[in-house]
């Protein structure tokens, strides 16, 4: 059987009968839509007796995803993930488009490294929108700030040196005045690395039971205060200084952009699908999400006391940094991104070798492989009642592209556009099974890393079918079989 | 403010108890009468140990293998030396000596070992759940040395055996107070899993810098019942720790803590916190003290105490023999065919 393969133009696709979901109109509906040569044709809103029996719990059908923030580990870590292995695990989550961090090796410094990103991601054939992030300093080494010019003028979203925090206050400083000035932001992994060293596990009662070395809180929130601090200052002199928050994953730490965010701060921030649904408790063994792991009074459950430890205990699939946290903190990131503290849900997508997980927990690497569970995920938060599920496609959609318009730079790229259905335009868009679940095995990673806590579980949402520019970027091979 | 226990029982179990664990990790998977089990073995191994021929032929021919990452002689010599008191076969490794200093991960050391006919493994790591990853990929049995931070079940145990001897077999009410650096110490930790269990009155104690997270755990069995565990008390005030105990336990402060700003000086944590006949003399006539060792006298334990007659220390070392001897031998006769237990473990 040879169908259209990955790259092709869809030439061809009518779905009828599905739920549609447009986060830019805010409808979502019964419909029917129709590619036509990579272009969206049509897309047919169905009312009355048409409608009948279509519900938003079977084939669902979105704009693609945008993923901010995710590592594709090329150049440089080869064995870990390449562009190609990391677009098609792109196109398998439901992701047409991906900001890549720049802590490759070379580091993203300079734009001779953003050209061989881009020639690999033509050269794989995906039709997966890649965009990057230039580093804030060369060699990501803190001491000096990279070619961040030349890297505007390639076309960068950005500047992050993630994977590390800025290393001074000062250099933030400047990061944030020069970027502005060029209409860019400075993505931030906020860690005060001082606070952090030797940390295994975020500090709490499973991290003392474990005895694992404990992550503080302020581990986070110091660093998050420093950024925002700087950046008040920084707006004095440059009026275009952003900053965006990445992967922040504490109760505190939220509530610190909260409060800048009302204060007039222009400071974004995402979080990311593992610190909605995991908690600190899955090290220990328990294999609940976040939400179950919550008594209804809002207290945390004992996993020691109540039979949740199921698996092994240190698991260095669920090593990552920041760490997981408690169940209230998890709960605290899904509250910030339902009152819009939190913009967006970023995967942080970072695979790793065996070599560097299959060893004692603490000398384990950071990262999870997320990019093809975040829709289950969030699904997931679904099918609980924690989120409607036209919330869950925004966050994965609109709040990006949201975060994107808030920097000049990002829109010059294209990487602000509404993602919603409009007829006529280059289709882009996700086809997914709400309720088929699909086992989450090594094999069934399209990345490298099978650096996942989920291996051998199973996950709502099915991804059947994606389409990036007009192009198949990723088929269910199992789809139209039955 | 006495806890108890339903599982606590003055008597063996009233079921005939089976070991069922192919690993030994730590004893938060260990029951009460597990635990009993392991108790009345030890009794049968401190009886090969009165005898003139201190050797029975029970693990004849078995391969038992010690892998320490960490430098350590008693616990090491201890292990060792029950072994050959079982008759097994002992190859001992020294990572300093070994092709760990080479690269090799502990995953294809591990692999190699196995391939080298090691059946019982016993580890040190400084690395907490190091031995969960070990158990993960070897074929035979783990039995955990010490681990990080984490577990060091066979001194739990023998501290439990030793607290037994000289208190009795019901430890329902009885006052332990563990003083030191509880932050980093895996024994107190493995403590905590056997104390709580045996129903006893446990405290945690030592400086607030070297207790940190202990009350959370501590708050977290408060809230909540955890099945076959008592609550437990943690408190920087020593004197309240100790006073009326029954046992006091010292721990050994490491001179590292200085430099990671926790304490300000070992002068200051020996005039705070040291066990010394003033202390001790709070506590119950007939109370007796412990240290799992090494000791630095005159830090957190006062050479006259250490010395004297309270002191059960050289008690604690010698039942580490027949307490280890007591779990190789449960360890090599444990079912491991079709086993499938989830290395909980």
């Amino acid at each position: 059987m040879t169908g259209p393969q990955v790259g092709d133009t869809v030439e061809r696709f009518d779905l009828e009968k599905a739920w549609l979901v447009d986060p830019v109109s805010g409808r979502e509906g019964p419909g029917e839509i129709v590619v036509v040569d990579g272009v969206l044709e049509s897309v047919n809103w169905l009312e009355g007796v048409e409608a009948t029996g279509i519900d938003d719990r079977g084939v669902v059908v979105a704009p693609g995803f945008f993923d901010i923030h995710a590592h594709f580990r090329e150049p440089g870590f080869e064995d870990a993930e390449t562009i190609a292995t990391g677009c098609a695990a792109a196109g398998h989550g439901g992701y047409t488009s991906v900001g890549l961090m720049a802590n490759t090796s070379p580091a993203l410094d300079e734009p001779g490294v953003l050209e061989r990103i881009e020639a690999a991601a033509r050269r794989s054939g995906s039709p997966v929108e890649i965009f990057a992030y230039g580093a804030v300093s060369a060699s990501r080494a803190g001491e000096q700030l990279s070619a961040m010019g030349e890297l505007a003028d390639a076309g960068v979203l950005g500047f992050s040196d993630d994977g590390s925090p800025v290393k001074t206050p000062r250099l933030l400083r400047s990061a944030l005045i020069y970027a502005g000035m060029l209409g860019r932001p400075i993505v931030e992994h906020a860690e005060d690395l001082d606070l952090t060293a030797g940390a295994e596990a975020h500090e709490g009662y499973v991290a003392s039971v474990l005895g694992l070395a404990g992550w503080p809180t302020a581990g986070e929130v110091n660093a998050i205060a420093r950024d925002l601090g700087v950046l008040a200052d920084a707006l004095a002199d440059e009026p275009g200084a952003r900053l965006h928050l990445t992967h922040v994953s504490t109760a505190a730490g939220l509530d610190l952009v909260r409060r800048a965010k009302a204060a007039g701060l222009p400071v974004t921030c995402d979080v990311t699908p593992h610190h909605l649904a995991f908690t600190d408790e899955w090290i220990a063994g328990s294999r609940r999400w976040a939400w179950d792991a919550l008594r209804p009074d809002g207290e945390p459950r004992n996993p020691w006391a109540d039979g949740a430890l199921t698996a092994g205990p240190y698991d260095t699939s669920l090593r990552v940094n920041p760490p997981l946290a408690t169940p209230a903190d998890a709960a605290a990131c899904l509250a910030a991104l339902i009152d819009g503290t939190a913009s967006a849900v970023a995967t942080d997508h970072a695979p790793h070798t065996v070599v560097d997980k299959e060893v004692e927990f603490g000398r384990a690497v950071n990262g999870i492989s997320g990019i093809e569970t975040a829709l289950g995920f969030m699904q997931s938060l679904v099918d609980a009642g924690k989120l409607s599920l036209s919330k869950a496609i925004a966050l994965l959609t609109t709040g990006p592209a949201a975060v994107m318009a808030c920097w000049p730079g990002a829109v010059a790229a294209g990487a602000a556009r509404p993602r919603g259905f409009v007829e006529g335009a280059t289709a882009d868009l996700v086809v997914f099974d709400r309720s088929s679940r699909w086992r989450v095995a090594a094999a069934a990673l399209l990345s490298k890393g099978k650096n996942s806590p989920l291996l051998d579980r199973e996950l709502p949402g099915r991804v059947i079918l994606t389409i990036a520019r007009g192009r198949l970027a990723y088929e269910d091979p199992q789809a139209g079989e039955d | 403010m006495a806890t108890s226990t339903p599982q606590a029982s003055t008597t063996p179990a009233v079921e005939p108890v089976t070991w069922r664990h192919r690993h030994l990790i730590d004893l938060d998977v260990v029951s009460w009468p597990e635990i009993e089990l392991i108790m009345r073995t030890t009794t049968e191994m401190k009886g090969v140990l009165a005898r003139p021929i201190r050797k029975v032929p029970a693990l004849n021919g078995r391969r038992v293998t010690t892998l320490f990452y960490e430098a350590s002689t008693r616990t090491r010599v201890s292990f060792e030396t029950a072994a050959r008191n079982l008759s097994a076969d002992v190859v001992s490794i020294a990572t300093a000596t070994s092709s760990v200093t080479k690269g090799e991960s502990l995953v294809d050391t591990i692999r190699t070992l196995e391939a080298l006919g090691a059946e019982i493994l016993v580890m040190r790591h400084s690395v907490s759940g190091a031995p969960y990853l070990a158990a993960d990929i070897f074929g035979g049995h783990v039995l955990n040395g010490g681990d990080g931070w984490h577990a060091h079940p066979t001194q739990a145990l023998l501290d439990l055996y030793t607290i037994r001897e000289r208190l009795g077999p019901d430890l329902r009410g009885r006052k332990v107070a563990i003083v030191g650096d509880i932050l980093h110490s895996r024994v107190a930790r493995s403590n905590v899993w056997s104390l709580t269990a045996a129903g006893a009155d446990l405290w945690l104690c030592g400086p607030a810098t070297l207790l940190r997270g202990m009350e959370r755990w501590a708050a977290a069995w408060s809230s909540g019942e955890i099945p076959g565990h008592g609550r437990f008390n943690v408190t920087s005030n020593v004197d309240a720790a100790v006073r009326d105990a029954d046992v006091v336990m010292a721990l050994r402060i490491q001179r590292e803590r200085m430099q990671g700003g926790l304490l300000p000086s070992l002068r200051e944590y020996a005039a705070r916190f040291q066990i010394d006949a003033a202390r001790v003399g709070t506590a119950k006539p007939e109370a007796i003290v412990m240290h799992p060792g090494p000791m630095n006298e005159g830090v957190e334990i006062a050479p006259d105490i250490a010395a004297g007659g309270r002191a059960v220390i050289l008690d604690q070392v010698a039942n580490g023999v027949a307490v280890r001897m007591a779990l190789l031998y449960l360890l090599a006769g444990a079912h491991v065919e079709g086993h499938t237990e989830v290395v909980r473990r």
